[in-house]
């Protein structure tokens, strides 16, 4: 109520400009009055709702802006996430919204490329409704829109991009990642594997050709020579984003002969490779490692024994996530409305969505109940510490999340018609991170065995 | 090295058989209609996405899964008798005489509405159905596994070559199509039906294409997107060969093909770029392609 006055206020003093400029050109008094006032209103109004202290009355509804791939051959992973998120705002919506606020959705698909998200950022961002950006899946574009989120003043949360060069400045103040880093995800890999098949010499490389993938296995590459310096990398293949076939790739993975295939190839890639791969023999030949393998399991029938993570903790079936009714709950919901439970970027983005909900509770908690601007909302992410479907998420100072990771092997089991991950470890998150500040590749080369050595065990998870 | 002659020799071959459906067709419409059809890699992927949608029907029906076989080429040809003629009739006959930036802008329209169609129809989501590829196993050659679908591919690729070429050089349909190719004008006045020699020859272009899709099928996905990166490669190829050239089409998948798995055993950070370089290096000796001239209007 105190904005409408203020609105009145400001249109009456507008109004009252017409006399020493002479407003009436003609019109009958009552009229240009009339008219005057209206536009003065309207005016008032606009700069009101436009500014960010018109936030703080509670709004209709909240939008959020979410962003991942909706189409092209990433849509394998973003659709599940879309899916994940339609769910979430339902359930938040069915039990009166956040703050009693309900919540709507804006997709925007990251297939149309980084200058195409910009704008849509922009143009969402411009609407005073859209509060939180969810954005987004791909590390390119995440690392695209990070400094129009500080420009904008626009709190906005990586649901999945992981790359460790996001908040690697530490001055973020509108960014937030409550979901996993490279870093870590990849150490985890060569750790699980170093205590798996200790005596592991030869190593080959398959990860998709951008920024992820060399990423990744410039990770796995530095903590395997970190901890095991005698490994060789006989094959590092980087086949196209969205490459459809891959026999020659797997005629020279088999030519190489490696003890080892480490891959981190996602969505309709992973799912095409392992189709191809499995019946040459490449999973019989060579112990293979899918950093993001969890997604196929209930897909492709993949054979006992492969090494595969969630790049975090985001497992529905973990101990700690079947411990949680709400969990359950939210998997068996999937598993009813789109017909396979959430495969881990579902997971991903509904703690996206919880990280932001909590967000909200922590900052109207702090500012007596009103509904907060984004800049308080920003506030409240910062230090949060969220308990999640599937864990928590720490947020340091550097706004980057601290969150477990689960590695596995696949296996059978009589509860699942699909394989399941066996032989679990669950590595805490600050364990494999480097402090706010470091960097990365020089601190995974300070790794030394012992570093290993003090770390749970394959099968320590249960 | 030496231990990897040979798959690297037939993974060249393989890779090159499923460039050379992409490309043919392509090559073939250009011959007779002299229209550059930018919507090619469509109706390869549109080939792709019928063949495995029938497939996974059979699947669904527990019936013989040696029908997939037949499924692939049904498939070619149900996406050829539909889209051949519609194209031809609805879209194509609209440029003839026109500049080719007309017809490739009005292909280029087609491209992205039959892309938008797919993602209509059949989502965003990869499509998969190997059974083909399962039920015909693997082989062991030099020491690693190939699929025996791989080289019924390359075999199936050089029998499109003789087809094609029979067809051309033995049947009246094939002296009407090159009577057409030689000069179209003469032809009509001798009394041939141009118009039904066109729809011929793009329905058998689209065949082409959407047989490459099916047969690519059992061992690749297809995703939104597949159409582009096909176009892409089969005007790579197209470009090598010599534009309209049967037989510089399949000499030039055989180059883009070594050109690729090269790159993957030798250099693989240079594998995307690799078709592309090889068309470079193509075009500046020959900038006609290898069987191209300034005026033939062979094929």
């Amino acid at each position: 109520m105190t904005f409408k006055g203020v609105s009145i206020v400001v249109a009456r003093w507008l109004s009252s400009l017409e006399l020493p400029f002479r407003l009436d050109r003609g019109l009958p008094q009552a009229n240009l009055r009339l008219v005057v006032d209206g536009l003065a209103g309207a005016l008032a109004l606009g700069v009101v709702v436009a500014s960010p202290v018109a936030a703080q009355e509670k709004p209709s509804s909240l939008g959020l802006g979410i962003f991942t791939f909706t189409s092209g051959p990433a849509a394998a992973y973003g659709m599940p996430g879309k899916n994940a998120a339609d769910l979430m705002i339902d359930e938040i919506n069915a039990a009166g919204g956040i703050g009693g606020v309900p919540v709507s959705a804006t997709y925007v698909d990251e297939a149309q490329g980084a200058q195409g998200v910009i704008a849509e950022y922009r143009r969402l961002a411009g609407d005073a409704k859209n509060q939180v950006m969810v954005a987004a899946l791909s590390s390119a574009n995440c690392l695209a829109l990070a400094p129009l989120a500080e420009q904008l003043e626009v709190p906005t949360v990586g649901w999945n991009c992981d790359t460790h060069q996001l908040l690697i400045d530490g001055k973020s103040k509108y960014v937030f990642r409550p979901n996993g880093n490279t870093v870590p995800e990849f150490i985890a890999y060569a750790i699980y594997l170093l205590d798996r098949k200790p005596d592991v010499k030869t190593i080959a490389i398959i990860n998709p050709d951008y920024a992820f993938g060399h990423d990744a296995a410039k990770i796995f590459i530095a903590a395997l020579k970190a901890l095991k310096p005698d490994v060789e990398i006989v094959a590092e293949l980087y086949p196209k984003l969205g490459s459809p076939n891959y026999q020659t790739e797997i005629s020279r993975l088999a030519t190489a002969r490696p003890d080892v295939v480490f891959s981190n190839l996602w969505g309709a890639d992973l799912e095409n490779f392992v189709r191809q791969a499995a019946p040459r023999g490449v999973f019989t030949s060579s112990q293979v490692i899918l950093a993001l393998g969890e997604t196929v399991l209930q897909r492709v029938p993949l054979p006992d024994g492969v090494i595969v993570g969630v790049l975090g903790d985001g497992w529905w079936m973990s101990p700690d996530a079947k411990a949680k009714p709400e969990t359950v709950k939210f998997a068996d919901a999937y598993k009813a409305r789109f017909g396979e439970y959430p495969v881990f970027p579902s997971i991903k983005m509904a703690n996206a969505l919880i990280y932001v909900k909590a967000a909200y509770n922590t900052a109207m908690q702090k500012n007596g109940g009103k509904w907060p601007t984004r800049a308080e909302l920003a506030d409240a992410m910062k230090g949060s510490k969220v308990g999640t479907l599937t864990g928590t998420a720490q947020t340091r100072a550097d706004n980057d999340g601290l969150v477990d990771q689960i590695v596995g092997v696949t296996a059978k089991t009589p509860g699942q018609q699909f394989p399941v991950i066996g032989d679990m470890v669950r590595y805490k998150g600050d364990s494999l991170m480097p402090q706010a500040g470091q960097d990365p590749l020089a601190w995974i080369a300070t790794l030394k065995p012992e570093f290993a050595k003090g770390l749970p065990k394959p099968g320590s998870y249960k | 090295m030496l231990n990897a002659i040979i798959p690297l020799l037939l993974d060249s071959l393989a890779s090159a058989a499923l460039i050379f459906f992409a490309a043919v067709g392509l090559t073939l419409v250009f011959s007779v209609l002299r229209v550059l059809n930018v919507a090619h890699g469509s109706l390869y992927s549109i080939g792709g996405y019928v063949a495995a949608s029938i497939c996974l029907f059979i699947a669904s029906r527990q019936l013989n899964p040696y029908l997939s076989f037949a499924a692939l080429l049904f498939s070619a040809v149900c996406v050829a008798a539909i889209f051949g003629p519609l194209i031809e009739r609805g879209l194509v006959r609209w440029t003839y005489g026109k500049s080719e930036a007309v017809q490739i802008l009005i292909t280029f329209g087609l491209f992205l509405i039959l892309e938008d169609l797919q993602r209509v129809i059949f989502g965003v989501q990869s499509f998969y159905e190997d059974a083909p590829m399962r039920l015909l196993g693997t082989t062991s050659i030099g020491g690693v596994v190939y699929l025996n679908y791989q080289i019924l591919l390359v075999g199936m690729a050089f029998l499109v070559v003789i087809g094609l070429r029979l067809l051309i050089n033995h049947t009246r349909l094939g002296r009407l199509i090159t009577a057409v190719v030689t000069d179209r004008e003469m032809a009509q006045s001798i009394g041939i039906d141009t118009n039904r020699i066109f729809i011929l020859a793009l329905s058998l272009g689209v065949f082409l294409a959407a047989l490459g899709g099916a047969l690519a099928t059992p061992t690749s996905g297809i995703a939104p997107g597949l159409g582009a990166d096909t176009m892409v490669l089969a005007f790579a190829v197209a470009a090598i060969g010599g534009l309209g050239q049967i037989e510089g089409a399949a000499l030039a998948s055989l180059i883009v093909g070594l050109a690729r798995v090269l790159a993957i055993y030798l250099a693989p950070s240079l594998d995307a770029v690799a078709p592309y370089a090889a068309m470079l290096v193509v075009l500046l000796i020959r900038p006609y392609g290898l069987f191209g001239s300034v005026a033939a209007r062979r094929i």
